[in-house]
């Protein structure tokens, strides 16, 4: 590979690194145990239930062994079909976001085109929206009722429709849609921390811009490109909501509306037939993370960020600036305009209907008036914000440390580094309920209270931090830090002092990310729930249950424009704090 | 409750049949238990604003006894419930659904409970065994939208819905008794098997489309436009909405399903007495008159439906109960009849 000649630091001999650190390494053992348990404790008993769950059945008090589950899922008719619609699915919607997300992230991080603040706010804007909204404004939109076909029929005076959102084309193009602020936000993260010494000396033994970008840049981000498909296409073939919304109604069947109706099917839910499909995705999905690892196996090849000092450039498009601006002015039209759009419409009536001249006379207020009178959201207020904020920190910790043994090859850092990735596997009902065994059986007193569905959501999102912080370590060479240790620091003072600081914007574009999805999440908070610990999203899926589109609308705008506010806010200060100074 | 196969009931009929003059109250000793438990926890699957919160201001005003809840679908309330139970730490004090009671008493997880108060509610609307009641029920018909559908060509019978021109223009949702299988048991209850398969066969050749949301959700996509007529919405949310100037209009085909909300107390649940009392309230007459006057139907003979026109009760129509002990029963059929016929 053209960059491991270009990489300034050498791998200093193992021998002589054996000799002089060795007292050093066995404190990243005890590290590496004491983070190993922690992962532990987090995901093994979720996985002991699903199994448990898949392989047992209660026959009056009487627990019995059986592969039955599995035999009736695969034997099942349509299974297959499914099956092959998930990967469509999943493969279709993870392109689909790779080439949005992934451009746009492209033209902000490494090139000179303009509306780069507005691009960053069009993805945080639309990580704090929550999934039903959002999910919901874009059916607004392409509905056979929606604008469009609407506008189509005036003007062309047929009875039909132009788009026909129910079906595999609509799923792909609204998952996609929904994915692209994520590609974006965990793509940037890789390219931001990209030394441009390559792409200079690529430059300048004279490839072209396109050139480079093809042989060096790509190649470069390749271990973060594939871990970003890999991620995508794992949570695609979890996602429910869009399947159920858009594809259902088209009569494409994927897994995991397989899996809804199972549980929907008999009473009470059918969680161990769900937990057999779950081990058949886990198996899946492991032999796809396996054949990534495989992959990656030499992370090292991929470091970029050594002792030498670096400053990020930045290509200059030239004659196609303006176009780029035009992509990424876009990116923020498909995104936020037209969502809003309709859902500041949504909000503004009585009951929801296209938009048209003749419901104007009907427009008011009172769905603000009806949001802002309402004391109860205070109290959910505070809750999801303690929640979203204790996730975020708890999961960036574990996995910023996680990260580093894992980079760093510490003893047993593969098993770090699957326990972290392995809650990808957990549909959230299946997690949900895997987790409420748990403190039933083992009472430690946080059933009930927010904490436990803290601690079901740093499981669901240390996947999410692991990917932030591993893109980030896996660009920081070791040379570093032997430096540091030559000079006496204990490997953990190393981590403390320079990598840390190294790995924060990472860290803090992953915290944001981890905050925005953790307050917009419902699966998990609706079962784990107790009085007095319910969060934001579960009003709004009680008022979308509850047929008040247009006061969800109105909560749902207030709610996005207030959690826009707080990622500004912590952006500012992070910046000012230097966190983000190469951001 | 009647043990015949495939018992309904008529529910104008049996309405007629008690008016009664008996006031139950709940005695001072269980009020006075109910203090001392001080709080009680109730998963509820009714809905917050609407409904739970004004019981609960209604209950903790006249009590002294406060009320937490916390509101999931009947799935997810039992499962919180049998969670809990099978790990011996029940929290939750007492549990509503609309489907899967009875994977609750079998386990032996719901409690008993029989009382004056509970006496007053119809037979079709309690446990014969006392391991639950009803204090509200739902009426499931279609709904159409009114600037699509023209007067004339509302459907007035259930064959009227096989007429080609509702081919591929209704809409259900594919699961629970507020969709595919409510409408699929009604029609099998009322026609009896053989003429209501063949009916069934009929009508799934109308290519009727499956949208997984809450019954409320499908109606408001008939209102939005997006299609012109819903099968199994309930009733009130039509009338709702076109009360605020919606499009939207029930379709009172005889005869409707009716289903019940059911509650049932958790055995050795941390506060047994404050649960009894909470009971007590839903089915007294003032709680019930709260369910009134949220648009809910109340089980209590002596407060009416909150507009008496779209109760069964109002004669304009009849009504099926789908007695839970069928659902229990035949669920699993229903639900195979929609996936090999409709999905």
């Amino acid at each position: 590979m053209v960059f491991e000649q270009v990489s300034a630091g050498q791998k200093p001999r193992a021998k002589a690194r054996g000799n002089l650190f060795a007292h050093r390494l066995e404190q990243k053992t005890i590290i590496s145990a004491v983070v190993g348990l922690i992962l532990a404790v987090l995901v093994l008993p979720p996985l002991y239930f699903l199994f448990i769950g898949a392989v047992t059945v209660d026959e009056g008090g009487q627990t019995r062994y059986t592969l039955e589950r599995f035999v009736m899922l695969l034997s099942q008719r349509g299974i297959l079909i499914s099956t092959f619609n998930s990967f469509v699915f999943a493969i279709g919607s993870a392109l689909l976001s790779l080439l949005i997300g992934g451009l746009a992230a492209w033209l902000v991080e490494r090139t000179n085109a303009p509306l780069k603040s507005l691009t960053y706010l069009t993805n945080v804007i639309a990580l704090g929206t929550p999934y039903v909204l959002y999910t919901s404004a874009w059916l607004l939109l392409l509905a056979r009722s929606g604008p469009i076909n609407t506008w189509y029929r005036q003007l062309s005076g047929e009875t039909g429709v132009i788009i026909n959102v129910y079906g595999m084309g609509g799923m792909i193009l609204i998952e996609g849609l929904l994915w692209s602020p994520l590609v974006f936000l965990l793509l940037g993260a890789t390219l931001r921390n990209f030394n441009p010494a390559l792409e200079e000396a690529a430059r300048m033994s004279g490839a072209t811009t396109w050139g480079t970008i093809r042989r060096v840049t790509l190649p470069l981000s390749m271990p973060a490109i594939l871990a970003l498909s890999m991620l995508v296409f794992i949570r695609t073939v979890e996602a429910f909501e869009v399947p159920a919304l858009v594809g259902l109604p088209g009569r494409v069947h994927v897994l995991t509306t397989d899996i809804y109706e199972m549980m929907h099917r008999t009473m009470p839910p059918d969680i161990g037939s769900a937990s057999a499909l779950s081990l058949i995705l886990l198996f899946i999905v492991g032999a796809l993370l396996f054949w990534y690892s495989r992959l990656t196996r030499n992370a090292e090849k991929f470091a970029t960020v050594t002792g030498k000092s670096f400053r990020p450039n930045q290509i200059d498009l030239g004659a196609w600036r303006p176009l780029a601006g035009f992509a990424l002015a876009f990116y923020f039209f498909l995104l936020i305009v037209l969502p809003a759009f309709i859902l500041v419409w949504a909000s503004l009536l009585p009951f929801y209907q296209t938009f048209r001249s003749q419901a104007f006379p009907l427009l008011t207020l009172d769905n603000y008036r009806a949001v802002l009178n309402s004391p109860r959201y205070i109290s959910l207020l505070i809750n999801t914000l303690l929640i979203a904020f204790a996730t975020a920190s708890a999961v960036m910790l574990i996995t910023a440390i996680s990260a580093w043994l894992t980079v760093r090859k510490a003893p047993g850092a593969r098993v770090l580094d699957n326990l972290g990735t392995a809650p990808l596997v957990f549909p959230g009902i299946v997690l949900g309920v895997g987790v409420m065994q748990f403190f039933l059986q083992v009472p430690v007193g946080i059933y009930g209270t927010i904490w436990i569905i803290v601690w079901a959501l740093v499981i669901n999102y240390l996947p999410y931090g692991v990917r932030y912080s591993y893109a980030g370590m896996i660009q920081l060479h070791r040379e570093l830090e032997e430096a540091a240790s030559a000079a006496g620091a204990t490997p953990f003072t190393g981590f403390r002092r320079i990598v840390f600081p190294l790995l924060t914007p990472s860290l803090i574009a992953g915290w944001l990310f981890i905050f925005l999805l953790a307050t917009r999440v419902l699966s998990l908070p609706v079962l784990l729930s107790g009085p007095s610990s319910q969060t934001m999203a579960v009003a709004m899926f009680d008022l979308w249950g509850n047929g008040q589109g247009p006061e969800l609308a109105a909560l749902g705008l207030m709610w996005s424009l207030s959690m826009t506010c707080i990622a500004v806010v912590f952006y500012l200060v992070a910046q000012r704090g230097g966190g983000l100074q190469r951001a | 409750m009647n043990k015949l196969a495939g018992a309904v009931f008529s529910l104008f009929v049996i309405a007629l049949c008690s008016q009664s003059t008996v006031r139950a109250e709940p005695s001072a000793e269980l009020i006075a238990r109910a203090k001392k438990d001080g709080r009680v926890t109730w998963y509820t699957d009714l809905i917050v604003n609407q409904i739970v919160r004004p019981l609960s201001e209604a209950f903790e005003a006249k009590y002294g006894v406060k009320l937490d809840y916390a509101r999931g679908d009947s799935q997810d309330n039992l499962l919180k419930a049998l969670n809990e139970i099978r790990a011996g730490r029940p929290v939750g004090d007492l549990v509503s659904v609309t489907t899967g009671m009875h994977s609750l008493i079998e386990i032996g997880a719901a409690r008993r409970y029989v009382s004056e108060g509970v006496s007053l509610i119809p037979a079709h609307f309690r446990d014969p065994k006392g391991f639950w009641v009803a204090p509200n029920y739902f009426v499931m018909t279609p709904a159409v939208n009114t600037t699509m559908v023209k007067p004339q060509d509302i459907p007035k019978t259930y064959d009227d819905l096989l007429d080609p021109k509702w081919r591929g223009r209704m809409v259900w949702k594919p699961n629970d008794m507020s969709g595919a299988p409510g409408f699929i048991a009604n029609v099998l209850l009322s026609m009896g098997e053989d003429k209501g398969m063949d009916y069934l066969r009929k009508l799934s050749g109308q290519n009727i489309t499956s949208v997984q949301a809450s019954a409320r959700a499908i109606l408001n996509q008939v209102i939005a436009g997006e299609y012109p007529m819903a099968l199994q919405v309930f009733n009130h949310h039509a009338v709702l909405s076109a009360a605020v100037g919606a499009p939207s209009q029930w379709v009172p085909l005889s005869p409707a399903a009716v289903t019940v909300s059911q509650v049932a107390l958790i055995q050795g649940s941390p506060r047994q007495a404050a649960a009894e009392l909470l009971v007590e309230f839903l089915i007294s007459k003032e709680g019930q008159a709260i369910y009134q006057k949220s648009g809910y139907f109340p089980t209590h003979p002596d407060v009416p439906a909150p507009w008496p026109e779209l109760s069964p009760t109002g004669g304009k129509y009849t009504a099926n109960v789908i007695d839970p002990e069928i659902i229990t029963r035949d669920l699993e059929k229903w639900n195979g009849i929609f996936k090999t016929m409709f999905r």
